[in-house]
Order: structure tokens, then sequence, then C-alpha cells
């Protein structure tokens, strides 16, 4: 909904969520609260009523940020782990190719060089963006054409062929999976709950009876809290975008060792 | 103080003034509209507002198409261009793009088909609405793409040295043609620096390419010192060569001109060490072979034969060699680079100097600016555009294989070779002058012997 929010720092992004709902809790605070007490006036319980709608309500909205968070956290954290198994399962798949004879050898090294070369220059930064890049596409499919070719002509040759062709397969399988979490994410109309949750949340607070700076401060004081959470869920929502996010480092590490084949 | 300011402020808020109320209620909803993005408009100008807050949003980038075969056959060689046009890509990216604008290559694959490469230039000119192609190294990829640039009236960029007899107003040829390969190469082996050879025997695989340029040299060694003393064709893939090298000893030639391509020449070249010929007496002379195509033949059998190009990796001048080191730092020291490479990595500036001059993208404006002489100064050498028939100005160089699979360079053109896709004395009544008159079309040419 919101792309840009992974274009800025997260300190940048942290500042004006909370800023955001802050100024909205004081604006209303300032702006509203004359017209809201015309809706309660002269009642004599009243901060006793929204407190105790404020507690309510803050439960299920307290019980709904705390599980996204949750979920949002261990989502970061399986994509995570996919990326390592991939990138694995690649360093495996070098380990074997390096043994086939040559030219075959150097021309399948050259393919995953390629591919590292173009995951980490084009795939990775455009699936910082929320794009999933076919260049890795063309390079692996041109890889398994090789492979396929390939004729073993001893029986030592055959048994690394048919255990290549496994990791290959292994490896597909997990980098599938990571270019599926590149598209994955809490969807919009949880974010549409999740935010208007937030504002009624701060709306509730304006109906307070109170001093303007004590009414500030605490109305300041949530917002600030409700932002930083928000923070948190849209930053790790994502795991390929914005400054918390899963690094290339494992697969840098791979291009660097095939480099040197 | 700021008690002061909200207690005023506070004060200054009448209860009972319904226009506070109003606007106080506006200005909430507002908020909430941009905060939830509710609807197209509040969510766009949002954008644009947080953009505006953060810096100035950078202009469109262009896309650039890059077509070659990633799969397929011709994956090995063609894979190698797309890395350097990227190179290019990339460089002129760092240095500020083209016209202030950013280059993002839409990268396809041709997949060695030339059904797939008219499918895939559609989609790149129609879809992405690419203003240039940079693509092709079959002639019939080549031949496949060009009705779709016309159409769409884009620029098709091709790198390869190929047999001529063909001109496009949308495609600019960056490859040697024979007037600028085999024949100045064949004036060489006629010299005493050749070797005084005069009984040339033509061999080479079974398509367009080795026809038409065997042609052109039938035609063009017609009184001179050298006779063609046989001529054969192999089909692609081609393994056993012993009836083959039984016609070149027995026609005696001195010199064997191969326009075999692909995984042919390693049986081609281990045949002629088994008939036991030697490259000093009778040395192969092969158009289609560099240095990537060395690496997949043994050296023991290359050595000593020889290549005609305009580009060698071997060439000491400061540019070439910092085209070779910044290419094998990107992509590996062990990756070699030969001459389509340099003329694929040249085109793109070349394009890039245009447009600059054009102030436009459009492909009228670009081929304008082109027919003006522009000019780069390649890896290669100095190259520039012949306005009349879109093909490049480029020096001709012969280089001896070595046993490290590199070229020893032993001849270079003085200055830059003139293309001529239609050499008069093998297609007379053919020319092309796009700047005057276009394509005048000749007789029907038979290009069988």
């Amino acid at each position: 909904m919101l792309d840009w929010i992974y274009t800025i720092s997260s300190f940048r992004f942290a500042l004006l969520t909370c800023g955001f709902f802050i100024a909205f809790s004081w604006l209303g605070t300032i702006l509203a609260r004359p017209i809201l007490r015309t809706f309660v006036k002269q009642r004599d319980s009243v901060n006793d009523l929204v407190g105790y709608i404020l507690s309510c309500f803050g439960v299920f909205y307290g019980l709904l940020l705390g599980l996204l968070a949750v979920a949002a956290y261990q989502n970061f954290r399986d994509v995570e782990n996919v990326v390592t198994s991939e990138a694995s399962a690649l360093s495996a798949l070098v380990t074997d190719v390096s043994a086939y004879p040559d030219p075959e050898r150097t021309n399948l090294i050259w393919n995953l060089r390629d591919y590292t070369r173009d995951l980490l220059k084009i795939a990775w930064p455009n699936q910082q963006k929320g794009i999933v890049s076919k260049e890795g596409d063309f390079t692996l499919d041109a890889f398994h054409e090789r492979l396929i070719r390939f004729e073993p002509s001893t029986a030592g040759q055959e048994i690394m062929h048919a255990e290549t062709l496994k990791q290959y397969n292994q490896f597909l399988e997990k980098r599938q999976q990571r270019v599926l979490a590149v598209s994955t994410s809490i969807p919009k109309i949880m974010w549409i709950v999740v935010l208007v949750g937030a504002l009624m949340n701060i709306t509730l607070v304006w109906l307070f009876d109170m001093r303007l700076m004590s009414h500030l401060f605490l109305g300041g004081m949530l917002s600030s809290f409700l932002g930083m959470m928000i923070f948190l869920i849209a930053s790790m929502d994502n795991p390929f975008r914005g400054e918390v996010s899963i690094s290339a480092e494992p697969f840098a590490q791979i291009h660097t060792r095939l480099m040197e084949e | 103080m700021p008690k002061m300011i909200l207690q005023k402020l506070q004060l200054s808020l009448p209860v009972n003034t319904q226009l506070w109320r109003l606007i106080g209620c506006c200005l909430l909803l507002a908020i909430v509209m941009v905060a939830t993005g509710c609807g197209e408009t509040s969510q766009k100008s949002s954008q644009q507002l947080i953009e505006q807050l953060i810096g100035k949003k950078p202009p469109d980038p262009i896309p650039v198409g890059i077509l070659f075969s990633q799969t397929g056959s011709m994956s090995i060689s063609e894979t190698q261009l797309k890395h350097v046009v990227i190179q290019a890509i990339d460089e002129i990216n760092a240095a500020g793009g083209v016209l202030g604008r950013k280059l993002v290559p839409v990268i396809e694959d041709g997949r060695t088909r030339e059904d797939i490469f008219a499918k895939r230039a559609k989609e790149l000119v129609e879809e992405h609405k690419v203003p240039v192609i940079f693509g092709g190294w079959r002639s019939v990829d080549r031949k496949a793409m060009i009705p779709i640039v016309e159409k769409a009236d884009a620029l098709l960029f091709y790198p390869l040295q190929y047999e001529g007899n063909e001109s496009s107003r949308n495609v600019f040829y960056g490859g040697l043609t024979p007037n600028q390969q085999i024949l100045p190469a064949l004036d060489w082996f006629m010299s005493s620096e050749g070797g005084n050879r005069s009984r040339v025997y033509l061999i080479g695989s079974d398509y367009v390419f080795p026809r038409t340029a065997n042609y052109i040299v039938r035609k063009y060694l017609e009184g001179k010192g050298m006779q063609v003393v046989g001529e054969s064709y192999v089909p692609f893939d081609h393994k056993d060569f012993t009836t083959h090298y039984q016609a070149i000893l027995d026609s005696k030639a001195d010199l064997i001109l191969s326009t075999i391509n692909g995984q042919s020449n390693i049986a081609f070249f281990r045949e002629y060490v088994l008939q036991g010929l030697d490259p000093q007496a009778t040395p192969i002379f092969a158009t289609s072979i560099g240095e990537a195509g060395l690496r997949s033949i043994p050296a023991t059998i290359t050595t000593g034969h020889y290549a005609a190009w305009s580009f060698f990796q071997s060439l000491q001048s400061p540019l070439a060699r910092d085209f070779v080191a910044r290419f094998q730092a990107e992509y590996g020291a062990d990756r070699p680079v030969h001459d389509p490479m340099e003329s694929a990595y040249t085109q793109v500036y070349l394009w890039r100097e245009a447009v600059e001059k054009a102030g436009s993208l459009s492909a009228a404006d670009v081929r304008s600016v082109l027919e003006k002489n522009v000019s780069f100064e390649g890896p290669g050498g100095p190259v520039k555009i012949d306005p009349k028939n879109h093909h490049t100005f480029k020096r001709l160089r012969i280089g001896r294989v070595l046993p490290n699979q590199q070229f020893e360079i032993l001849y270079e053109s003085p200055e830059q070779l003139q293309p001529e896709p239609y050499p008069a004395f093998a297609f007379p009544g053919w020319s092309c002058d796009w700047t005057a008159g276009g394509l005048q079309s000749g007789p029907p040419v038979e290009l069988a012997n």
C-alpha cells in the first residue's frame, strides 16, 4: 500500500510513524475535543465510561497487534532460513560441478557465477523493491540444459552426475520458496484494520475529560507506542525490503568463491 | 510560554463556533483518508507529498532491450554479449545515464530459435516500449527481428561480423563485412608477409554466412593471384572430415579458408593434425573462431593457425587492456574477451552518443544523428557509422594462434576500413545509400558455385 516506507531509513520511518500518530492525537485533542465534549457534556462518570470502553477495545486491538508482530517476525525468520538453505544448496552444487571434466566444468561454473552475480546485482536489489526478476531463470535454464546434456563416461561420473542433479533440484526448490516470499506480505485489508483501529484508539482518548496538558501527554504516549508497534510490523512485513531486511551475504560469499574457481 | 500558547489556543477555539467544528472534522477526515490510503487520488497525492518530503523523484528510466540466446546451442557465445551490453549500461548509468535518465536493461532469451527471437523482439518493442534492441548473433535471428523493428520504428544494433548483402534503415551493423575481414585478409595471405599463398580451399558450415561469404570470395579472387581450388560445406555439428581433407590434399591448397561454425571446429582441427598437415605450409584461416571458440579446442591443435578480427584480447592499447580488465574483474579472470563482445559493447556507447546529440530517443532522430558521422573511441580503436549503409568503419587485424589460446597480432590495417555490404563485383546493380535514394536492387544473384 505504502511502498515508499521501504525507501527511507528505519530511523526516519520510525520517526514518521510515531510523529504521524502523535500529530493526529494532538491535533484531535486540540481541535476535536470541544466537539466531542458536546456528546458527553454534563455526564459525571464520562472518564470511567471512556476508560472502560478503551480497555475493552485495547485488549482486542492489542491482541491483533501482538499476533501480527509475532507472525511478521516468524515469517522473517522462516524466509531467512530459506535464504540460508538456498545458499547452502548452491554452495554444494558448486562443489559438485567442480568435479566435472572440462569443458563442462568451466561452462557450468560460469553459469553458476553468472547466476550469483545477477542475483547480487540485479535480482536482490529488485526483490528489495518487491520485484521478481527473471534473469536468474535464463541462467539456470542454461545450466540445466548443460547438465542434462552431459553424458557420464565412467561409473564414478554417473554417481557424481546423479548427485548433482539431486542437489540441483533441492536448490531449485529453495530458490522457488525465496521467490514466492518476495511477494508475501500482510494483506492490504489487514493493514486497513490495523490503521483504522489505531486511529479509533486515539479517538477514544480524545473523549477523556482532563486538563489539556495531561491530555496531550497521555495521548502522545499512547500514540507513540502505537506508532512504534506499527513501525515494527511494517519493517518486518516484507523480509527483503527496507533497512530491516535479509542480507545477501551468503550469496556474496559463494560468488567470491566462484570467482576464484 | 508553551502553556500560555496552549491556553490562548484553547481560548481561541470557542465551543459554540460551528466553523471551528467543521474545520476540525474536515481536517481529521483528511488525515484518516491519507493514512489509510482511501481512494486512488488521495493515495497518489500522499505518495507525491512524501516524495516531495524525502527528495525529488528521479526521471523515468529508459528501457533498453537486450536480446541474445541465453539457452540453446548458441548460449555459450551469446551470453557473453549480454554481459558486455550490461557492463556498458552499468558504466553509462554510473556516469549519469542518457539524457539525465538511467538505462534499465530489459533482458530476454532468444533460445537459439529465430521464431523466439521474433516473438521476444515484438514483446520488447510493443510491451516494454524499448526504443532500441541490442541483440542477435546468427543471421537467421537478425533477419527474424528486422521486420519487427522496422514495423515499430525501433532500432536494432547487431554486433556480429556477417556476410553483407543486407541493409535496413532500422539496423546498425557493428561487425565486419566480408570486404573488411575476409577479402583484405586474403590480400595479406597473397603478400610475402602472409606467405605468398596462391591456392585456397573454401570449407564452411552449410548456411547463409559461409555460402554468401564464399560467393564473394570467388568473385573477388577472379583475376587475382589466388585461385579457389575447392569448396565444400558441412552440416552443423558435422564430425567426420576425412573426405574433406582428402579433397584438400588432392587440391594442393596452401591455405584453407574455414567458415565452419560451432562444435564442428573441434573435429575439423583434430582431423587436420591426424592428416599430418603443417600450419606453416597449409594454415587454416578461420573466420568464425575467436578467443572464446579456441577455449573448447585443445591448444596443441590450433596453434599456428589464423583468424582476422577487428579486436583481439591480446591488443595492448590502454583502452583495450582496460576493457578486458573491467570485464574479467566482473565476470572472472578465466573469461576470454573476443571481437563480437567488443563490438556489442561499443555499439551501446555509439547509441548513447547519438541519443545525447539528438536529445531524443526517437528512432528517426537517433538515426539522423548516426547518419552524420557519430564516432566513438572503443576498445578496438575508433569506430564510426557509415551514413550510407549503417555499417561500421573498423580496423582489421590478423592474428596467429599462440599456445596460450591467445592471438599474436601480425597485421593491423593502417586505418578503418569502409564497410560495403554490396560489393559491386559480387552484387552488380545493388547499392545502399540511406542518405540518398535508399536501397537500390539489382538483378538477383545466384550464390551457388
